[in-house]
Parts: structure tokens; sequence; C-alpha cells
């Protein structure tokens, strides 16, 4: 401790004040009660926002999401106006697949700083999913023009900005312009349905299904290989040529090359194999229909 | 009564289990690495080659999920349970559970058939451990 020597007596500390030995004394068991009693309360007391936050962080990195949850919103109330705990809310959201509850928390996260680079992300993954390219390409900048190492929008955006046209709006669907398929060359197997080609800029070439649920499905298929490729290509393991997704009641299988992708579908219970290679066979009569080498 | 919430303790079940089923994933042989990512793209558990970065990996492998799960909503279809997409170099399996996506990454050589149940094993615990359990087949030849 710094001390002075005042007037001939003893040392005086520079930052205490004190003016005699029992004083400071004193002063000193004040404060260490204080302290013990600080601990007794920090136990009874409420935490305060940052504190619960925090807890809530833990809690969410381990998957814990109901109690980080109940800690964010605990937090909230305390302090409503809290950029982490709103950015952590809408964290929370997504991962409850509570989609426009997350965009309202992302919008309260950029009402208090409009370039929260993890805010904009949130908005433009949620733009993504909602197949809103020209929504989700402004948030994607935004955030990479002040955070331009932010390696998750960076790897969203080297995808979209190789998507050469947006997947296709409701009633704005491109038109397939090559030549003249022929129906009967395209029967799927038996058991097969919702076989679809389109290309991979999102033109449907041909269903077997009614034109708006052929739509849907095409959009949803040129989404998935979009993905898929940008994901596969990120892993180092090169272009998307085969995929089978299983769900409860069936299993789709997608085979592609880099300008062309046909789903199918069987039942659940059909055999992986099997699946395979009814989609092989579909997918070489498609090519040569197409007039495309393998 | 300590009103102070209960912090989470370093090593939680769930994060044990989380570490476990990667751990497990990667005993497979030519598996090169896997990842638990929740929907918003947080990494819960990774182990990855160090030629990949993790954080682009998991957005991307999160928007891929969120793309299954919403398209199936759209397309009023079930939702997915697993899906696996192949390259030339080698295959991107993807789990779908409650706290998010089970990813392994395996090499051309990779036994498909085998990393598919054990991913259904490792997400019929996920399940177990946040509700109801599916079912599994015995063998991966059930597949």
């Amino acid at each position: 401790m710094l001390a002075v020597k005042l007037r001939g007596g003893r040392p005086r500390p520079l930052d205490g004040g004190f003016t005699s030995e029992r004083e400071s004394n004193h002063v000193g068991l004040l404060r260490l009660l204080s302290r013990i009693w600080d601990t007794i309360t920090s136990f009874t007391r409420p935490p305060n926002a940052a504190t619960l936050f925090r807890r809530a962080d833990l809690f969410r990195q381990e998957g814990r999401f109901e109690e980080a949850a109940e800690l964010v919103a605990q937090g909230l109330r305390v302090a409503p106006n809290n950029g982490v705990g709103h950015l952590l809310s809408a964290y929370l959201h997504l991962a409850f697949r509570q989609i426009g509850p997350a965009k309202s928390e992302f919008e309260a996260v950029l009402a208090l700083d409009p370039y929260h680079p993890r805010a904009l992300l949130g908005l433009a993954k949620i733009a993504l999913e909602e197949r809103d390219l020209a929504a989700c390409r402004p948030f994607l900048d935004k955030a990479l023009q002040y955070y331009p190492d932010f390696p998750e929008a960076r790897a969203l955006q080297d995808m979209v900005s190789s998507w050469t046209t947006a997947p296709a709006a409701p009633g704005q669907h491109p038109v397939y312009a090559g030549p003249p398929i022929q129906v009967e060359k395209l029967k799927p197997p038996a058991g097969g349905r919702e076989f679809v080609l389109t290309q991979a800029d999102g033109t449907l070439v041909f269903s077997q299904q009614g034109d708006k649920d052929a739509e849907d499905l095409a959009a949803h298929v040129t989404q998935v290989y979009r993905i898929a490729s940008a994901t596969l290509q990120r892993a180092g393991l090169g272009a998307l040529r085969r995929g089978i997704i299983q769900a409860a009641t069936e299993t789709t299988f997608f085979r592609s090359n880099d300008r062309l992708i046909l789903a199918l579908s069987f039942p659940q219970d059909v055999k992986v194999g099997f699946g395979l290679l009814e989609t092989d066979k579909l997918w070489t009569n498609s090519l040569r229909e197409l007039g495309v080498r393998a | 009564m300590n009103a102070e919430p209960a912090a989470p303790r370093p090593a939680s079940a769930r994060a044990r289990e989380f570490r476990r089923i990667v751990t497990e994933m990667l005993k497979i042989d030519r598996v090169r690495g896997g990842l638990v990512v929740a929907a918003d793209g947080l990494v819960i558990t990774s182990s990855l080659p160090r030629s990949i970065a993790v954080e682009p990996l998991a957005a991307l492998t999160a928007t891929l999920g969120r793309e299954l799960e919403v398209g199936a909503d759209r397309l009023k279809r079930t939702p997915f349970h697993t899906a696996l997409f192949s390259a030339d170099d080698g295959t991107v399996f993807l789990g779908s559970s409650p706290v998010g996506f089970v990813v392994v990454l395996g090499d051309r050589e990779v036994n498909v058939g085998l990393v598919q149940w054990a991913l259904r094993k490792a997400l019929a615990t996920l399940e177990g451990a946040w509700g109801s359990q599916s079912q599994i087949p015995a063998t991966p030849e059930d597949i």
C-alpha cells in the first residue's frame, strides 16, 4: 500500500484516509462482515440478468434447451432490453423450431445493435428456409461487411452466391426449354411415386404429379441438392451424386450430375438396394431421353 | 432455499451422451469425422479432420437439416429421420433429433449400411433422452 508521512506522525495510507489504527481496524472488520453477508445472501438473492444469460448459454451448449429457455425468460424479465438475452432467446426458439418467435427476437437484437453479426446471420438463415433469397443475401452481406472473418456467414454467402437463379418463388417458375420428353419412357417402377426431374437451376423438367405439387417438389429437391452439394464440397468430398432421405412413411432417392437432379420416393419399407437400382434405371432412361451423356 | 437455478455441471449426462455418440461413430472404419449441431447451427460437439473447419460445416449441415425438415412439412410429408448424400470422395450422413442434427462424414469406402444403422441407434438414444424411443433394425442388413 502506498503511504506518505504526515507531519512527522505515522504513515497515512493514500487510498484509505483513516486517522487511527482503531478506525482502520473497524472499517476492515466492517468490510469483512460485508463480504460474509454478501456470500450468505448470494444463495438467496435472485441472480442478475448477466448471470442468468451466462448460465443459460452453458445449458444451451450442452443441448439442455428447456433449462436454458427458462433462464433466458427469467433474465429478460429482469433486463427486457438486453441484446444477449434476445439473441439467446432467438437461438432457443430456433432450436425448438419456432421460426416466427426466433425472427422477432433476432429483430429485437438488431433494434438494439443494427450490425449485430449473429442476429444478421440468424435472419439470413430464416430467409433461406423461407426460400427468400432476395432477403437472405443483404443480411449476409451486412454481417460480412463489418465482420469479414465470420466463417458461418461466409460459408452461407459462398453457397448462395453460386446459385445462378433463385429457388422458384410461388407463381414464378422457370420453364423447361429442352427437347420434348416421351412420358411413357419415364415410367417410375412399381411402388415408386413423386418422381421428379429438375435442372440444377430449379427448372422442372418432368414430374409424375400435378403442376402445383410438382413445382413445390421441384423447388424442394433443387434446394436440397444445392445445400447438400455445398456441404459435400465444404467437407472436401466432391460434387453430389446420390442421396437417400428416410422418413417415417417414405424413402426418397436422389441421383444427380452437375445439371440434372432426379428424385423418386418409395414407401418407407423399401429395401435400399432395390430403391438404388430402380433410381439408377430411371436416371439412365432420363438421361437417354434428354440426350445427355451419363 | 436456494433461489438461484443450479449451474450446469461441466459434463452433464446429455453432453456426455453427445460426445459418446460422436466417439462411437468415429470407431467405424472409414468414418472421418462427426458432429452434433443444433438447428440454429450451434456446434454441441465435434471431431473433424484438421483440414475441415467446423463452423462453416456446421452452418451448412444445420441449413441442410432444416431444409429437409421444412421441405417435408411444406410437402405434407412425414419428418425425415436420416439422410445421406454421396459424392465421388465420400458421404455425409445426417440424422434428425430433438436437439438438432447428428452429422457423420465417411470417405468413399465407408460402409454406408453400417453407418446408417449406427446413426439410427444413436438417434434412438437421443430420442430416449428427450422422449419416445424409435424402432431400430436389429442389424445393418435389415435396413
